[in-house]
C-alpha cells in the first residue's frame, strides 16, 4: 500500500495540494460545502446527518400519526379510508422506528462515542458513511411507496398494461410493521412463473427490501461502533472507565449483530415467497405462518432494546451532570445494561401469548419477561440513587431526563402487566399495548433523545438553544404526550382492539378517542417546537462556551464546535468521569505527545460509500417494481447489484489515502476550571 | 418562570392523568367490550390475575414515583447556589441494591404465582368443569320424537364449536351436533353458547390470521391457517355479547366483528333444531318469489348456502336464516332498532340486554350492503363507497373468481327490494 499520497501536513484541508487515489481518480479531499457533506467521512459530519435525516423522518411520522389520530377522533369517521389508515398506520410505525429512533441514535453514537473515548473517528470512517447513505436509500425505498400510493390515487399509472394487470393496488405497505404471514405472504399454489397469489399489494415489497437495505446499514454501523469502542479507546480509558452511553451504544450494537440477521433471514424467505413461489409461509402448501411471528419477534423484541438502552445512556449521563454526583452503582447500571441485552434475546414469545403456544411456553415467556423488569428496575433505583443527595439543576436536558425516567417507569409497569399472560390475552392487539408501548418507546425513547440533543447541542454545534422555548416545548411534548396516550389505557381495557381504522358509537369509545386526538395535537406542536428551536439555533442561536453544563465527560474538554480531528493530543485517562476529576479533582488529564506541528492523519474523504449506497437503491426501487411487473424492472435490479458491488470493488482499490493536518499546539490542555463552576 | 412552572408541576403531575382518567370514568366499565365486566369463569380469572398486577403496579408506583417526586424536590438546588460537584466514584451501595434486587424479585413473585395458576386453569377445559359440562349432562340425546341429537361417543365431551376465520367473517360450526359446513348448516357470525356450561372452540383460518375475543367471556386466542389452536370458554349471564377480530387481518379488519348469545340450555336446543331446519318456500307471485330468482339470476347462489332453496354454494356466510340473526355483513351492521337498543341497555343498566330483529331496520341493512357500489380499490383507483372494502362479495379478483363488480352486476332499488324481502322471509 503506497503512503506515498500522503501529505505534508497542513493547517487546513484547504490547502491540500489536488490529489488522486489509487485508481487516478481526484479524492474529493478539498471540498467544502455540499461536497463536502456527500463525502465526508468525518464521524461527526455523519452523526450531524443522521440526526438531521432522523429529525426529517420523526416528524414525518408524525404527520402519519396525526392523520391516524384525526381519523379516530370521531366514531364512523372517513377522514381517510381503511386502505389508507392501514398503509398511515403500518409507515407511520415503520417510519418510527427504523427511520426516527434508530437514526437518531445513531446520530448519537456517530458523534459522540469517539469524543467519550478519547478518539479522533470511528474504526471505518468510510464504513460509517456507507452507513449513512445505505440508510438513507432504505428510507428512500420505504418512502416511495408513498409516490407510488399518491400517482395511483392521481391516476398517473391507468394507461399502463402492468398497472392494469395489477390484482392488488396498495402502493405503500399496509401490513402494519411485523407484517404478520400471510397477510404479507403468499396462498394456495404459484403458477408457471413462480408467483403465487398475495394478498397484499407491492407495498409489501417495498417494505421488504426498504427493512432488508436498513439492516445492512444498522449492521455495519454496528460492527463500527463495536471495534471503534474495543480497539480506540485513549490509553487507561479501561472498559470500567467508559462512559455509561458508550457502554449502551456498546451493548446496542451487538444486540443489532445478534438480531438482525433474524430479520434478514425471516425478510429473504418472504421475498422468495412473494416474488418466487417459495412456500415457507404459505400454509396452504406446508409452510408455517407461525415461524415468521417466531423469527420477526425474536428479532423485535432486541428491537425494543435497541431503541430504549441509547435512551437509558444519555439519561445516565445528564443525571450525574446536573445533580452534581456520579452516577449512583456505576457498575451495576453497566451490568444491568447488558443482562437487558442479554435477557432481551429470552423473552420474544410474549408477543405471542395468543398464538395458543401452550401452557409450558407461555408459563416460561411470562416468568423470563417478569424476570426482565429486575433489571430494569434497577437502572431506574440507581438513577434515583443519583439524584439523591445531589443538587439538582434544572436545564432543559435535566427535566426532559426526569421526564425520561418518569414515562419509562409507567411504560415499565404497564409492562409488567403485560408479563401476566392471561392478562395478557385481554390486553393484547387493544389500545392498552398501544399506551404501553408508546410510554416506553414516546414517552421513554423520545424524551430522552430530546434530552440528549438538548444536552449536546451546545458542543456539537456551539450554540446554546433556547432555554424557555425548550421548556414551553418539553411542557406540551408531556401533557399532549399523557393526553394522548394516557386515554390509551382505558380504551384498551375497554376493548378497542388496535389497527381498526374506525369503530362505531356506542362502543363507549368515544370520549377518550377525542380527548386522545387533542393530546396527540399539542404533542405534535411540541415536538416541532422542540426541533425547530434546535434547527434556529444550529444557524442563529447564541454562542456558548465549550462546557456550559459543567460537564463530566471528555467530550466536554473539547473546543466547540469540535475540531475535525479531535484531539488535537490524544488524552490519557486516569479516572472515570475524566473531566470532573480533572477540573476539580486530582486526576488530571494526560496527553501524548502527538499531533502539534507533526499533524494528525485525517483520513480522505470519498465518493465510493455513497455509491455502493446507491446499488442499494437502485436494487430497492427495481423489487418492488419488478413485482409490480412493470417493464425491465429486473435488469433495474441486476442494475443496481452492479453499481453496489462496482463502488465496493472501487472502495477497495482506492487506496486508503488519508493526509496530515496541524494541530494548535497550546490548545491541548482543556479549558480552565474556573469557567465551569456554575450558578442556578 | 415557564422552568420554575414545569419543573415544579408540569413534570410529576401530569402523568398522573392517565390513572385519574382510568378511576373517573368507572361508570363506562361496563361498556359492550369491556374486559373489567367479567361474565364467565375464564375472563374472570384473567381480571383477577389482572387486577393483582394492578394491585402490584399501584403499590409501586406510590413508593418509586413518591421517592422520585421527594427526590427531585428535596435535592433542587437553590437559586444562587453554587454547586460544588461531587468526586466520589459511584459503586453504589451494595446493601441497597441487593435489598432493591430482592424486594423486585419477591414483587414478581407476588403476581407470578397467580399467573402461573391462571395460565393452567385458562389452557383448557379444566375437569370439574367437564362432569357438568359434558353433553349428556346438560343436552338429551334423544329427543321428543325420538331423533337423535348427537352421537354416543360425544356423550361424555363438552359442547365444542369450530370457529372459522375468514376475511372478513367468522363461520361457525358445532360438528357433534350436526351444524357443519358437509351437512350444509353453519352459523355466520352469531355464536350461541349454552349458559353455565363450558365449551371447548377449536380456531381455524381458511386464510390470514384473525383472533377471536369475546372481552366479557374471554381473552382472545388467534386462529392461525394451518394451525389448531383451541380455548375454552364459558358464559354465566344471558344475554347479547359483542366480539371482534382482534389481529390485524387486512383491508376491513375494523368491520370484522361478531356477536355471541349465551342463552339457557333448553334454549340452545331449540336453537340448535332451528338451525337445522329448511328454508320455507316462497309464497307464489309474490315480491319474495321475484326476489329468489333474483337469487339465482345474480349468481348469489353460487357462493350462498340456502337450505331448502339452493344447495350450490359455501364460500359465502349461509343466508338459511339470515333474517333472524342481529346483525349483517361481519356483525357490522345492526340489525335492531338502535335508538330502542340503547335506551334498553340504559335502562337495563347492561349492555347484554337485547332488543329482538327490527325487520325495517334489516331490510335496509340489506338494501345498503347489496347495493353497497363503487369499485373498491380496483385499477381504476376510485375510492370506495364500499360498507366493506375489499370484501368477496363485490370485489374477487383475489381468488380469479368473477365478483359483483367483474362481472359488472348492476341492481335497480325494484331488484335490491325484491332481494331484501326473500331474504327476509329466512327466518
Amino acid at each position: 500500500m503506497s503512503h506515498d499520497t500522503h501529505h505534508a501536513p497542513v493547517a487546513s484541508k484547504l490547502d491540500l495540494a489536488p490529489e488522486r487515489s489509487d485508481l487516478g481518480l481526484l479524492r474529493p479531499d478539498r471540498s467544502t460545502g455540499l461536497m463536502d457533506w456527500l463525502t465526508t467521512v468525518d464521524h461527526k459530519k455523519i452523526g450531524i446527518l443522521y440526526g438531521a435525516f432522523a429529525m426529517f423522518f420523526f416528524l414525518l411520522g408524525g404527520v402519519e400519526a396525526l392523520a391516524i389520530r384525526t381519523q379516530l377522533a370521531r366514531p364512523d369517521n372517513d377522514f381517510v379510508t381503511a386502505r389508507m389508515y392501514n398503509q398511515l398506520f403500518t409507515m407511520h410505525g415503520t417510519t418510527m422506528i427504523f427511520l426516527g429512533v434508530m437514526p437518531l441514535s445513531a446520530a448519537f453514537f456517530n458523534f459522540l462515542v469517539p469524543l467519550q473515548i478519547g478518539a479522533r473517528d470511528v474504526a471505518f470512517p468510510r464504513l460509517n458513511a456507507f452507513s449513512l447513505w445505505t440508510f438513507v436509500a432504505g428510507s428512500f425505498v420505504l418512502n416511495a411507496s408513498w409516490l407510488f400510493e399518491f400517482g395511483h390515487l392521481a391516476g398517473w399509472f391507468k394507461d399502463f398494461a402492468w398497472y392494469k394487470s395489477l390484482v392488488y393496488t396498495d402502493f405503500a405497505p399496509a401490513n402494519g410493521w411485523f407484517s404478520y404471514a400471510p397477510l404479507s405472504g403468499t396462498f394456495g399454489q404459484a403458477d408457471a412463473a413462480l408467483h403465487a397469489p398475495r394478498f397484499t399489494g407491492v407495498g409489501t415489497d417495498f417494505w421488504i427490501i426498504g427493512i432488508q437495505i436498513l439492516g445492512v446499514a444498522s449492521l455495519a454501523a454496528s460492527f463500527n461502533f463495536i471495534c471503534t469502542i474495543v480497539n480506540m479507546r485513549a490509553k487507561g480509558m479501561t472498559m470500567m472507565r467508559l462512559p455509561v452511553f458508550t457502554w449502551m451504544t456498546l451493548v446496542t450494537s451487538f444486540l443489532i449483530i445478534l438480531a438482525f440477521p433474524a430479520i434478514t433471514v425471516a425478510l429473504i424467505q418472504l421475498m422468495f415467497d412473494r416474488q418466487f413461489g417459495a412456500n415457507f409461509f404459505n400454509p396452504s402448501a406446508g409452510g408455517q405462518p407461525i415461524l415468521w411471528q417466531h423469527l420477526f419477534w425474536i428479532f423485535g423484541h432486541p428491537e425494543v432494546y435497541i431503541l430504549v438502552l441509547p435512551a437509558m445512556g444519555i439519561v445516565s449521563e445528564i443525571l450525574p451532570t446536573f445533580s452534581g454526583k456520579s452516577l449512583f452503582g456505576y457498575p451495576i447500571i453497566v451490568f444491568s445494561g447488558a443482562v437487558i441485552g442479554f435477557l432481551g434475546f429470552a423473552v420474544w414469545s410474549h408477543h405471542m401469548f395468543t398464538t395458543g403456544l401452550g401452557a409450558v411456553p407461555t408459563a416460561a415467556f411470562a416468568l423470563l419477561t417478569m424476570a426482565i423488569a429486575v433489571p430494569t428496575g434497577v437502572k431506574i433505583f440507581n438513577w434515583l440513587g443519583t439524584i439523591w443527595g445531589g443538587r439538582i439543576r434544572f436545564t432543559p436536558p435535566m427535566v426532559l431526563a426526569l421526564g425520561f425516567i418518569w414515562m419509562f417507569m409507567c411504560g415499565g409497569f404497564s409492562g409488567v402487566m403485560h408479563s401476566s399472560a392471561p392478562a395478557d390475552s385481554q390486553q393484547q392487539d387493544s389500545y392498552f399495548v398501544i399506551a404501553h408501548f408508546h410510554y416506553v418507546l414516546l414517552g421513554g425513547v423520545l424524551l430522552g433523545l430530546m434530552a440528549g440533543l438538548y444536552f449536546w447541542f451546545p458542543k456539537i454545534f456551539g450554540r446554546m438553544p433556547k432555554a424557555s422555548v425548550a421548556y414551553v416545548a418539553s411542557g406540551m411534548v408531556i401533557l399532549g404526550f399523557n393526553l394522548a396516550f394516557g386515554p390509551m389505557h382505558y380504551l384498551g381495557l375497554a376493548g378497542m382492539p388496535r389497527r381498526t381504522h374506525t369503530y362505531h358509537a356506542g362502543n363507549g369509545w368515544e370520549t377518550w378517542n377525542f380527548v386522545a386526538t387533542i393530546g396527540a395535537f399539542i404533542l405534535g406542536i411540541g415536538v416541532f417546537l422542540a426541533f425547530a428551536n434546535l434547527v434556529w439555533t444550529a444557524f442563529k442561536g447564541e454562542k456558548c462556551a465549550s462546557d456550559p453544563w459543567d460537564g463530566r465527560t471528555l467530550e466536554w474538554s473539547l473546543p466547540s464546535p469540535v475540531p475535525e480531528y479531535n484531539f488535537a493530543r490524544s488524552p490519557i485517562i486516569s479516572a472515570r468521569d475524566a473531566y470532573i476529576e480533572h477540573k476539580h479533582g486530582g486526576h488530571k488529564i494526560g496527553y501524548e505527545n502527538d499531533g502539534g506541528e507533526a499533524g494528525v492523519h485525517m483520513p480522505s474523504q470519498s465518493w465510493m460509500p455513497m455509491l455502493a449506497s446507491f446499488g442499494f437503491l437502485i436494487i430497492g426501487m427495481g423489487m418492488p417494481m419488478m413485482a409490480m411487473s412493470v417493464p425491465h424492472a429486473g435488469w433495474m435490479v441486476i442494475a443496481g447489484v452492479g453499481i453496489l458491488f462496482t463502488g465496493i470493488w472501487l472502495w477497495a482499490l482506492e487506496g486508503p489515502g488519508g493526509y496530515m493536518l496541524k494541530t494548535p499546539t497550546g490548545s491541548a490542555s482543556p479549558s480552565p476550571v474556573s469557567a465551569t463552576t456554575s450558578t442556578h | 418562570m415557564f422552568s420554575r412552572f414545569f419543573h415544579r408541576v408540569g413534570i410529576l403531575v401530569l402523568p398522573f392523568l392517565g390513572l385519574l382518567m382510568t378511576a373517573c370514568s368507572r361508570a363506562d366499565l361496563e361498556v359492550r367490550q369491556s374486559t373489567l365486566d367479567p361474565k364467565g369463569p375464564v375472563a374472570q380469572v384473567q381480571y383477577d390475575v389482572f387486577m393483582d398486577t394492578v394491585y402490584l403496579v399501584i403499590v409501586l408506583f406510590v413508593l418509586v414515583g413518591g421517592l422520585l417526586v421527594y427526590a427531585v424536590a428535596r435535592f433542587r438546588s437553590r437559586p444562587g447556589e453554587v454547586v460544588k460537584p461531587k468526586l466520589e466514584e459511584g459503586h453504589g451501595n451494595p446493601l441497597v441494591e441487593i435489598g432493591l434486587i430482592t424486594a423486585s424479585i419477591g414483587a414478581l413473585v407476588f403476581i407470578a404465582i397467580p399467573t402461573l395458576s391462571a395460565i393452567w386453569y385458562t389452557d383448557d377445559v379444566p375437569q370439574e368443569a367437564v362432569a357438568t359440562s359434558k353433553l349428556s349432562a346438560w343436552y338429551p340425546r334423544v329427543d321428543a320424537s325420538g331423533k337423535e341429537n348427537y352421537a354416543k361417543e360425544v356423550a361424555d365431551q363438552v359442547l365444542e364449536i369450530d370457529v372459522i376465520g375468514k376475511q372478513w367473517w367468522f363461520r361457525f360450526e358445532y360438528p357433534q351436533l350436526g351444524l357443519t359446513s358437509d351437512a350444509k348448516r353453519t352459523v355466520p357470525n352469531e355464536i350461541y353458547i349454552p349458559r353455565g356450561k363450558a365449551v371447548r372452540i377449536n380456531l381455524r383460518s381458511e386464510d390470514v390470521i384473525h383472533s377471536f375475543w369475546i372481552p366479557k367471556i374471554a381473552g382472545k386466542v388467534d386462529l392461525i391457517p394451518g394451525r389448531k389452536n383451541y380455548m375454552w370458554i364459558q358464559g354465566d349471564e344471558v344475554g347479547h355479547y359483542y366480539g371482534q377480530c382482534a389481529e390485524f387481518c387486512g383491508d376491513s379488519h375494523a368491520y370484522m366483528l361478531f356477536r355471541c348469545e349465551v342463552v339457557e340450555p333448553e334454549v340452545f336446543a331449540q336453537w340448535v333444531k332451528a338451525q337445522k331446519t329448511d328454508a320455507v318456500p316462497v309464497v307464489a307471485g309474490s315480491k319474495a318469489e321475484k326476489g329468489k330468482a333474483l337469487f339465482a339470476a345474480k349468481t348469489c347462489a353460487m357462493c350462498h348456502n340456502i337450505s331448502g332453496h339452493f344447495g350450490a354454494g359455501n364460500f359465502g356466510p349461509d343466508l338459511t336464516h339470515i333474517a333472524s340473526r342481529k346483525s349483517l355483513a361481519g356483525a357490522w351492521l345492526d340489525n335492531r332498532d338502535p335508538k330502542a337498543q340503547l335506551a334498553l341497555e340504559l335502562k337495563e343498566k347492561n349492555t347484554e340486554a337485547s332488543m329482538p330483529v327490527d325487520s325495517a331496520q334489516l331490510k335496509a341493512n340489506l338494501i345498503k350492503w347489496i347495493g353497497s357500489s363503487g369499485v373498491a380499490h380496483g385499477a381504476d383507483g376510485k375510492p370506495t363507497a364500499d360498507v366493506k372494502p375489499g370484501n368477496r362479495m363485490h370485489y374477487y379478483k383475489m381468488f380469479n373468481v368473477v365478483g359483483l363488480r367483474e362481472s359488472h352486476q348492476k341492481f335497480t332499488d325494484e331488484e335490491l327490494d325484491a332481494l331484501a324481502e326473500y331474504l327476509l322471509t329466512l327466518k
